[in-house]
C-alpha cells in the first residue's frame, strides 16, 4: 500500500514536470513557425522566460524523490540510459542558457544564434522524452542483477539486446513531439497576441489533427511490443481515471479549439498530456522497468524500494513541502497571468 | 599513476569534480550577494534612499546570470548520483536521496519561484513584496546549501542510519540525520566562505568604478558594504567555523588531518607547516618550516596534545592523494589569513575615511576577487579528496560505488562534452558579466549638476 502511494506520488511528480516543461518544448519547437520579427520571437521566449527553472525543478525534485524511494531503480536506470541522460542534460544546458542570455543584447545574429539553439534544443528534448517514455514501456535489456546497459541502436528490433531507438521507440519520439507541439501551439494561442496568436491558433488546430492518427498508431504499435499490458492495466482503477481525464479533455479541447476560447483550449490541452501519462504509468505498475531479455528480470516497485524508514520519513516531510510548492504556484499563477508583454532596458530585453 | 587511466573511478570522479567544482563557482557568488541585495533592499524601504534600490537593481542582473548557469550546471550533477554512481545510489539512495529531494522541494522551488519577481518584478510588486523576493530567493539559495551539507556531512561523518535487510542503507533517524554535528559546522563555515566570495567581488566593483571615477556614489556603496562584510566574514570564515570545521576532522577523521597536514610521524607539540613539499616515497616534508606545537593546540586545544601520524595508520586507510590535499588545504588557509589582512587594511582605511582615495589599495581590492572563489574550492577539494578511500567514511569505498554497465569510453566522451561546454558557457558569462558591469549601474544624478550621467 505503502509502496503503491509512492509509485502514485513519483509519477504524480513526472507527470506535472511534463505538464509544465512540456509547453515550453512545444512553444521552443514553434518558436521559428509561429514568430517572424525579432519582436514577436521575443515575445515567445517571454511566454516562456521566468519560469522555466520552476518547471526544471519538478524534475529535479522528482530525481531526489525517485532516489530516495526506489534507490535501485534510480541507479540501473540512470546508469543504463548514460548516454541518452547526458544528452538530455546538455539539451537542458543549452536551451536555459538560450533562454536566459537570448535577450541580453538586442543584436540581430546574436538572438538569431541564441534562437537557433533554443529550437534545435527543443527539438532534441522533446524527442529524447519520447524516446525515453517508449523505452519504459517496451522495456530495457535487465539482467538477472537487475542491470543494464544500451547503445544508441542495435538491430531496431524490440526484443532481446535493445538499444535506445527501435520502430517502436522511434515512433513514440515522433508522436511526443508532435502531441508537445500542439500543447505548445495551444499554450501560445492563450499567451500572446497579435500575429503569433493567429499562427499559433491555426497550427494548434493542425498540430492536434495530426494526434488523432498518431495517437491510434502508438496505440496499436504498444498492443504488439507489450501484449501483456492490457491484461494487468483493466484491474488498476487508476488507468480507468486516466482514460476518464482524457475522454474529459478531449470535449475541452475540441470546444475550446472550435469556439476560439484559448484557456478552455489549453485546459483541455494539459488534461489531454496528463491522461495519457496516468493511464500509461498505471498500465505498467508495478512494473517501473521492464526486461525485454526475460520478465522475471523486470525492476517492479516492491523489488526496487528502499527501507521502510526511507518511507515514513518523506512522508513527514513530503507533504509539507508539497503544500509550500501549491502556496508558490498560487503567487505564480497570479503574478504571471495573462498574455505576455515585452519589455526592453538599454542593456537588452527581458 | 598510468594505471589510474584504466579504472573507471578514476573517470567518474574526474567527471563529477570537474562539474562541481565549475558548478560551485556560481552558488558561492549568488549566496553570498544573496545577503547584500536583501540587505539594501531593507535599508532602501528603512531610508527611502534611492541608491539603495540602485545597488539591488544592478546586482540583481549580476544575480541572474550566476542564477541561471547555476541552476544549468546544478542539473548534471543529481544526475550523475545515477548515471556515473549507481552503486553508491544503490547502497545509500535511502539516506542521501532524502535530502536531494528535500533540496528540490523546499530550496529550489522557493527559489526559482521568487527569482523572475526579483529580477523583473520591482515595478508590478512594490517595494515591500519585492524585499520579500529577495528574501525568499536568498533564504532557498541557503537552505538548499544547508541540505547538500547534510547529504556531505552523511558522506564525511555518517550518523542517524541503519543498515536494512538487504544491506543498504536507510534512515534511522530524521533528525539525527539532519542535525549531524559535521552538517552543522560545515554549513557555517561554507555560508562564511560564500559570504567572502560575494563581498570580494562586490568590493572588486566598487574598487573598479572608484579607481574609474565613475558611479561614485555607487562605488561608495559598494565599498563600504563590501569590506564590511568581508572582514566580518573572513573573520569568521577562520574562527569559529574553520577551526571547529579543524577540530571535527581530527576527532573523527584523524587520519585526514596527518595527511592535510603532511605529518608522516605523529608526537606531541606538532607543528602547522609553513613551507615544505610533502615526499610521499621517502615519507616526509621536505624544507619544511614549521610554527611548533601549533597544530596540537588548534586541532586538540593545547600544545602537549598528541597528534597521531601517517604511519600509525594502515596504508589503505590513506586519502589516495596526499599532496593535491595538503595543498589544497595549506593554500585554503594561505588565502584565508591574506583576506582577513586585506579586509582588515581596507576598514583602517574606510575608519580614516580615505578608502574611495587609496589608489594602491583600490588596485589591490579590484584585483582579489578572483581568490575567495580559489579558496572555496580548495576548501571543497580539502573536504572531498580527504574523506578518501571512502566514499562514506568508514562505511563505503568510492572504489566501490561507480556504475559498472558504464564503460570508460561513455565516461570519457561525457566528459570531453562538458569540457567544452562549460568552455563555452564560461566564456558567454565572462562577456556577459563583464558588459553588465561595463554598462553599470543605472545613470545618477551630479549633485550639483543636475543631468544624467551616462557611462
Amino acid at each position: 500500500m505503502m509502496i503503491a502511494t509512492w509509485y502514485a506520488i513519483v509519477s504524480f511528480m513526472l507527470i506535472t514536470y511534463i505538464a509544465l516543461d512540456g509547453r515550453n518544448f512545444g512553444a521552443g519547437m514553434l518558436h521559428w513557425f509561429v514568430a517572424k520579427t525579432p519582436e514577436e520571437r521575443r515575445q515567445v521566449i517571454a511566454a516562456i522566460g521566468p519560469l522555466w527553472s520552476w518547471h526544471e525543478v519538478w524534475l529535479v525534485a522528482f530525481g531526489g524523490t525517485l532516489l530516495a524511494i526506489f534507490p535501485r531503480l534510480l541507479a540501473s536506470a540512470f546508469a543504463g540510459y548514460y548516454l541518452a541522460l547526458f544528452l538530455i542534460l546538455w539539451c537542458f544546458i543549452l536551451r536555459g542558457i538560450s533562454i536566459e542570455v537570448g535577450g541580453h543584447i538586442n543584436d540581430r545574429l546574436w538572438q538569431g544564434f541564441w534562437d537557433f539553439v533554443f529550437v534545435v534544443s527543443n527539438f532534441l528534448l522533446a524527442i529524447l522524452f519520447g524516446a525515453a517514455a517508449g523505452n519504459v514501456a517496451r522495456g530495457v535489456p535487465l539482467d538477472a542483477q537487475g542491470n543494464f546497459s544500451m547503445a544508441f541502436f542495435t538491430d531496431f528490433k524490440t526484443c532481446g539486446y535493445v538499444g535506445l531507438l527501435d520502430w517502436y521507440t522511434v515512433s513514440i519520439a515522433i508522436f511526443a513531439m508532435v502531441i508537445l507541439a500542439a500543447h505548445g501551439a495551444t499554450y501560445l494561442t492563450l499567451k500572446t497576441d497579435g500575429a503569433v496568436n493567429y499562427r499559433s491558433s491555426r497550427l494548434a488546430k493542425y498540430l492536434w489533427m495530426a494526434v488523432v492518427p498518431l495517437f491510434l498508431l502508438i496505440s496499436i504499435e504498444t498492443f504488439v511490443v507489450r501484449p501483456d499490458l492490457p491484461g494487468h492495466a483493466v484491474y488498476n482503477p487508476f488507468w480507468y481515471l486516466g482514460l476518464l481525464l482524457v475522454a474529459a479533455s478531449i470535449v475541452t479541447l475540441i470546444s475550446g479549439l472550435s469556439t476560439g476560447r484559448e484557456r478552455r483550449a489549453f485546459v483541455g490541452s494539459k488534461l489531454m498530456l496528463v491522461g495519457l501519462l496516468v493511464t500509461g504509468a498505471a498500465a505498467i505498475f508495478p512494473v517501473m522497468l521492464y526486461s525485454t531479455l526475460a520478465p522475471e528480470n523486470s525492476l517492479t516497485a516492491y523489488n526496487v524500494a528502499a527501507g521502510v524508514n526511507s518511507f515514513l520519513f518523506a512522508c513527514i516531510w513530503w507533504p509539507l513541502g508539497f503544500a509550500l510548492t501549491t502556496l508558490y504556484f498560487v503567487f505564480i499563477s497570479r503574478r504571471y497571468a495573462g498574455k505576455v508583454s515585452v519589455s526592453r532596458d538599454s542593456q537588452g530585453t527581458y | 599513476m598510468d594505471s589510474n587511466l584504466y579504472d573507471p573511478a578514476f573517470w567518474s570522479r574526474l567527471q563529477f569534480a570537474f562539474t562541481i567544482i565549475y558548478h560551485y563557482l556560481f552558488p558561492q557568488l549568488t549566496m553570498g550577494l544573496a545577503g547584500f541585495l536583501v540587505y539594501w533592499k531593507w535599508r532602501a524601504l528603512r531610508t527611502g534612499d534611492e541608491k539603495y534600490n540602485r545597488a539591488v537593481r544592478f546586482w540583481a542582473k549580476i544575480f541572474g546570470l550566476n542564477f541561471a548557469v547555476g541552476v544549468v550546471t546544478g542539473i548534471p550533477m543529481e544526475f550523475q548520483f545515477g548515471t556515473n554512481w549507481s552503486e553508491f545510489s544503490k547502497y545509500a539512495g535511502g539516506v542521501i536521496g532524502q535530502t536531494l529531494a528535500m533540496e528540490g522541494m523546499f530550496a529550489f522551488f522557493l527559489e526559482s519561484a521568487f527569482i523572475g519577481a526579483l529580477i523583473w518584478g520591482e515595478k508590478r510588486l512594490g517595494p515591500r513584496y519585492h524585499l520579500l523576493a529577495a528574501i525568499g530567493v536568498a533564504l532557498g539559495s541557503w537552505l538548499s546549501a544547508f541540505l547538500i551539507l547534510v547529504t556531505n556531512g552523511f558522506m564525511q561523518h555518517p550518523v542517524g542510519y541503519q543498515i536494512e535487510a538487504n544491506g543498504t542503507l536507510g534512515i534511522a533517524s530524521l533528525s539525527a540525520y539532519l542535525l549531524n554535528p559535521w552538517a552543522l559546522i560545515q554549513f557555517a563555515h561554507n555560508q562564511m566562505a560564500a559570504l567572502v566570495t560575494g563581498a570580494f567581488v562586490v568590493t572588486a566593483v566598487g574598487a573598479f568604478y572608484a579607481l574609474r571615477g565613475i558611479h561614485s556614489t555607487q562605488a561608495g556603496l559598494y565599498l563600504r558594504t563590501g569590506t564590511f562584510v568581508g572582514l566580518v566574514a573572513s573573520l569568521l570564515v577562520a574562527f569559529p567555523t574553520g577551526d571547529q570545521q579543524a577540530k571535527m576532522v581530527g576527532r573523527h577523521q584523524p587520519v585526514t588531518l596527518a595527511a592535510m597536514e603532511g605529518k608522516f610521524t605523529g608526537g606531541p607539540m606538532a607543528g602547522v607547516a609553513v613551507i615544505g613539499q610533502p615526499n610521499i616515497g621517502a615519507r616526509r616534508l621536505e624544507n619544511p618550516i614549521e610554527v611548533p606545537g601549533a597544530l596540537s593546540f588548534l586541532a586538540y586545544g593545547t600544545f602537549q596534545s598528541y597528534v597521531r601520524g601517517l604511519d600509525e595508520f594502515p596504508e589503505d586507510q590513506w586519502p589516495d592523494n596526499i599532496e593535491l590535499l595538503y595543498y589544497s588545504f595549506h593554500l585554503m588557509i594561505t588565502l584565508g589569513t591574506l583576506f582577513i589582512m586585506l579586509m582588515m587594511v581596507a576598514n583602517f582605511q574606510r575608519w580614516r575615511g580615505r578608502l574611495q582615495s587609496s589608489t594602491w589599495l583600490l588596485w589591490v581590492l579590484m584585483l582579489a576577487f578572483p581568490f575567495p572563489y580559489i579558496a572555496n574550492t580548495l576548501g571543497w577539494m580539502t573536504a572531498e579528496l580527504g574523506r578518501q578511500p571512502w566514499l562514506i567514511y568508514g562505511l563505503f569505498h568510492t572504489r566501490d560505488g561507480f556504475s559498472k554497465v558504464v564503460s570508460n569510453g561513455d565516461t570519457i566522451f561525457t566528459l570531453i562534452g562538458f569540457t567544452g561546454l562549460y568552455f563555452v558557457l564560461g566564456l558567454l558569462f565572462l562577456y556577459l558579466t563583464g558588459r553588465e558591469i561595463a554598462h553599470g549601474p543605472d545613470g545618477e544624478v551630479v549633485p550639483g549638476a543636475g543631468e544624467e550621467v551616462i557611462a
